[in-house]
């Protein structure tokens, strides 16, 4: 069975840790997707599942077996590069052959093997041309013919999409997800683009400097954040997050007068996602800081206190800078964090 | 995508068998195993010809019979005046010929540079290091010397009266082995610096035209200061071959007159080839290295510390 | 072709004057050689020098008849090509170790190996002379092979290297993660990857081993063992002096082959003779 687990993995470079501490299950089957900023680890992780990389401390298990001392090629992982690394000088058959050559696989089967999975990526014509006769979306989804050939145990892909343009990464998101589903097999994606972690993930692992910040399914990172974080990195454009004083079931800052629950007391942050904030009602009084009409939706920014709150208010609304105007938070979609960040559960 | 839905089963056939653990030990050492080769071939041509050669410098070597004299040999050697001769002789040769090429190619590199008319006929350019050294030396041998063109071409624009013997002065026989080498070599210099030149941000240069700085403006203050570790680099490599002529003072001149031609490398030739006393030239072989790898440690690990990333 | 383009600032008139000089400077002395090579003996050496000599095929007929022109061909193909040979087997592994992989004493090495090629042949001529008198192998096409080999070693290491360091190590990352072992890495990827920089170190090693003479005079003893450098220095006609058409016509000879190669690494002249250090 191909779950994965992390233990307690660390990966330091001398003095600088980049993955610490780090425990996961991943679930056999699951599309888990790594999620976080630059430099938080997630590439780091995902390669010492690989066997790229080899953890300073902790446990790697896949499947039954523990990997720490087993090297990436004897391992049963395909990995799909961010660059594709596609080998230049061979044919796009021979590139997909590669991985049936490397592990033994009986020649009389390659044909037949290669063929599917160049079928299952719609690259059936291409098969003679060399990577450098393919465009961006072709090359990628050779690699992905590549990684899919074994029948791996898992499958690793490392931002696959972030060098295609915005159109070709959509139609991509979606053969990759209806791929994985076909194939059945454990995936672990990593991203900085919260869009492709929301549409792909069965669950998502939110990741910040080298720490987990939370796991969970998209649903659940969405409504549910653990800090402000996690809030303020998911959603477009992102979740406000105001600093403020909470006081009897009230909370204030510069500007903003909201309701808050009753046993709030002392510093906290309040957190609100721009769909759930409305012109009008007397939760914020600011000015006009920003109009931005997309055309299904309007982006409205209000500076309230010297901060700026994003709203999306209707696709019609209008207005000119630096009038005055009120916000209303919706009280059921109400975020609350402490002075550290984290979340204070409990009724809103 | 089609639905061709092999899932796990009709596919490979897979038991899950024990992982194979390898060598760690193996690993390790795998870069020294591929440089193995390479270097034991290096080390003997570098480490026992060196051994080879201070065992030999301790002795007076006379065809088959060798008769041990300590330091005999050095001392001989640090007082013999053709010695400090060939020392002197290579440094100044080089130096002026060095300097000229640099001068010369970095003219020439940067009439030459970014354009692409020139880029065209850049092989008329590098024909002259396209020849063997030894031809080279022939051509201007022949030039100056035994075919008199050089001093027929200067009677004619008047600059002298008679036929010039260049192997009768000094200064003029020096000359004659600079001009070879600087017509040969310059070539190596000129392509490295246009490369060089031409591998800079072109931004810059257009940020700098939009300012409004005329071209050579622009190369005097930009491109040039940022061209200098390719110019120590170039440089370096050359004044390390030059360090070694050999091929033109053995065909132009060999030595004369009176020795103020000749390089050390002329000279370790002369005392072991000419003159048989191999020990005597080992020793001079000695002194040469030690200075070689003084230069190497000095000057060239910075050069090429600077020259690249 | 393309057209000249003008600079501000700058006189074109001046700078095309310049280039043009410096191209005569290069061409002429190379066409009056050749013209050396085809005209009659009597008028190489004369009194007055000869600018329109008649043209004559002369040193053409020397070399097919009195000297064994084909047998110094033939030792300077056999000796360069097997020295670029051994140089490649040798160097291509170091050059992969020392581009990618990370070990201690890689730098030093790396530098030793560097500073071979700043050894100058006098210093390790006597003993040298000595080795090869021992093992027998003095006045032989291998004893040149080896030599040269050893002189070219670090050059050809330290541009294949530069070349390698190049490739993107995602393809070793795939590759490694598909299976493959390290030989099998060099062998499918890295060599394929880094080709041109293979061939711009085989040419450029095969030019300095075609020039070499220092070692090749001491070696070569008897015109057994020329090649053709050093069988120029010996074009000596016993009393008739140096007979200098028959030496241009061979300095042509070698020119050529060498003009072809160049044009083929044109681009990566410029990396291949700094070993990397200046990308054109």
């Amino acid at each position: 069975m191909a779950s994965i687990q992390l233990q307690n993995i660390e990966k330091r470079y001398g003095g600088f840790v980049g993955v610490q501490g780090m425990s996961l299950d991943i679930h056999d089957e699951e599309f888990l997707v790594l999620l976080g900023p630059s430099g938080c680890g997630k590439t780091t992780t995902m390669r010492m599942i690989a066997g790229l990389e080899v953890p300073t401390g902790g446990t790697i298990i896949i499947g039954d077996e523990v990997v720490n001392d087993v090297d990436a090629r004897d391992r049963d992982v395909a990995m799909v590069f961010q660059g594709y690394a596609l080998y230049p000088n061979m044919s796009v058959y021979e590139n997909i052959r590669f991985p049936l050559r490397m592990r033994g696989v009986p020649a009389a089967d390659h044909d037949r093997l290669i063929r599917q999975a160049a079928d299952m990526v719609e690259l059936g014509a291409f098969l003679d041309r060399k990577p450098g006769a393919l465009s961006g979306g072709q090359r990628q989804r050779a690699a992905l013919a590549r990684a899919v050939v074994r029948q791996p145990q898992v499958f690793l892909m490392d931002e696959p999409l972030s060098n295609l343009d915005a159109k070709l990464r959509q139609s991509m998101r979606v053969q990759i997800k209806h791929l994985q589903r076909q194939l059945r097999v454990t995936t672990v994606y990593v991203t900085h683009d919260q869009i492709e972690a929301m549409t792909l993930a069965d669950r998502i692992v939110i990741m910040n400097k080298g720490a987990i910040q939370q796991v969970g399914t998209p649903d659940q990172i969405y409504t549910d954040p653990a800090n402000t974080f996690v809030a303020g990195f998911i959603g477009s454009p992102p979740m406000n997050l105001i600093d403020g004083d909470a006081q009897g079931g009230r909370f204030t800052a510069p500007g903003v007068d909201a309701p808050c629950p009753a046993g709030l007391q002392g510093k906290v942050t309040l957190g609100i996602r721009p769909e759930d904030a409305r012109v009008g009602g007397d939760h914020v009084q600011g000015m006009v800081y920003g109009v931005e009409p997309t055309g299904d939706v309007t982006y409205l920014t209000v500076l309230a206190g010297g901060k700026q709150i994003e709203v999306k208010a209707a696709r019609d609304f209008r207005s000119d800078i630096d009038v005055a105007i009120t916000i209303a938070f919706d009280p059921a979609r109400l975020y609350f964090f402490d002075a550290q960040g984290e979340r204070i559960r409990g009724d809103a | 995508m089609t639905t061709v839905a092999p899932g796990r089963s009709g596919g490979v056939a897979k038991a899950t068998p024990k992982l194979r653990r390898r060598s760690p030990r193996l690993r390790k050492a795998f870069p020294y195993l591929l440089l193995t080769p390479a270097m034991l071939y290096l080390l003997a041509i570098t480490l026992y010809p060196g051994l080879f050669a201070i065992y030999q410098s301790l002795f007076v070597v006379k065809f088959l019979s060798w008769t041990w004299t300590g330091t005999g040999n050095y001392s001989a050697i640090l007082q013999d005046r053709e010695f400090w001769a060939a020392l002197g002789n290579t440094a100044i040769i080089g130096a002026i010929s060095l300097s000229l090429q640099t001068a010369i190619a970095l003219t020439i590199a940067y009439f030459a540079y970014r354009d692409p008319f020139i880029r065209g006929w850049r092989i008329v350019y590098l024909m002259p290091m396209l020849f063997m050294p030894s031809a080279v030396a022939f051509i201007w041998k022949l030039a100056f010397n035994d075919g008199r063109v050089i001093s027929d071409i200067l009677m004619t624009l008047g600059v002298v009266e008679r036929n010039v013997d260049w192997l009768g002065n000094i200064w003029l026989a020096r000359m004659t082995l600079i001009v070879a080498d600087v017509w040969q070599w310059t070539p190596f210099l000129f392509i490295i610096f246009v490369a060089g030149l031409q591998s800079q941000d072109q931004e810059i240069e257009e940020a700098a035209r939009l300012d409004g700085a005329s071209w050579p403006a622009i190369f005097w203050n930009i491109s040039l200061p940022m061209m200098r570790p390719i110019i120590v680099v170039a440089v370096t490599l050359r004044g390390i071959d030059i360090t070694t002529m050999f091929t033109n003072v053995y065909v132009m001149t060999q030595g004369t007159p009176g020795g103020a031609t000749e390089t050390m490398s002329y000279f370790i030739y002369r005392q072991g080839f000419r003159m048989f006393n191999f020990g005597y030239a080992s020793a001079a072989s000695v002194l040469m290295l030690i200075l070689t790898v003084v230069i190497a440690q000095t000057v060239v690990k910075r050069a090429f510390h600077s020259g690249k990333s | 072709m393309a057209k000249p383009i003008r600079r501000r600032g700058e006189s074109m008139i001046l700078r095309y004057l310049v280039l043009g000089t410096w191209a005569l400077v290069c061409l002429l002395p190379i066409l009056w050689f050749l013209s050396i090579g085809f005209r009659p003996r009597t008028e190489v050496i004369t009194p007055q020098p000869i600018y329109w000599p008649t043209f004559s095929l002369d040193a053409w007929r020397l070399l097919m008849s009195d000297w064994p022109i084909a047998l110094y061909l033939r030792n300077s193909v056999i000796a360069v090509a097997g020295s670029v040979v051994i140089d490649l087997v040798l160097a291509i592994p170091a050059a992969y170790a020392l581009s990618r992989y990370d070990f201690k004493g890689r730098e030093d090495i790396g530098f030793y190996i560097l500073s071979t090629r700043m050894m100058a042949p006098a210093i390790v001529a006597v003993p040298i002379f000595f080795l090869f008198k021992t093992l027998g192998l003095l006045d032989s096409v291998w004893a040149l092979m080896l030599i040269y080999a050893a002189i070219n070693l670090s050059l050809v290491t330290w541009i294949i290297r530069s070349y390698m360091l190049d490739i993107p190590k995602e393809l070793e990352d795939a590759a490694r993660t598909d299976g493959a072992g390290d030989l099998r890495i060099l062998w499918e990827i890295i060599i394929p990857a880094c080709l041109p920089g293979i061939i711009t170190a085989a040419v450029i090693a095969a030019i300095f081993a075609i020039n070499e003479f220092l070692f090749t005079l001491l070696i070569a003893s008897t015109s057994r063992a020329y090649t053709m450098s050093v069988a120029l220095a010996n074009f000596t006609g016993g009393s008739d002096g140096i007979i200098y058409n028959a030496i241009a016509l061979v300095s042509f000879i070698a020119f050529v082959p060498i003009l072809i190669l160049v044009i083929l690494i044109q681009k990566h002249l410029s990396r291949g003779l700094t070993m990397g250090a200046v990308k054109g």
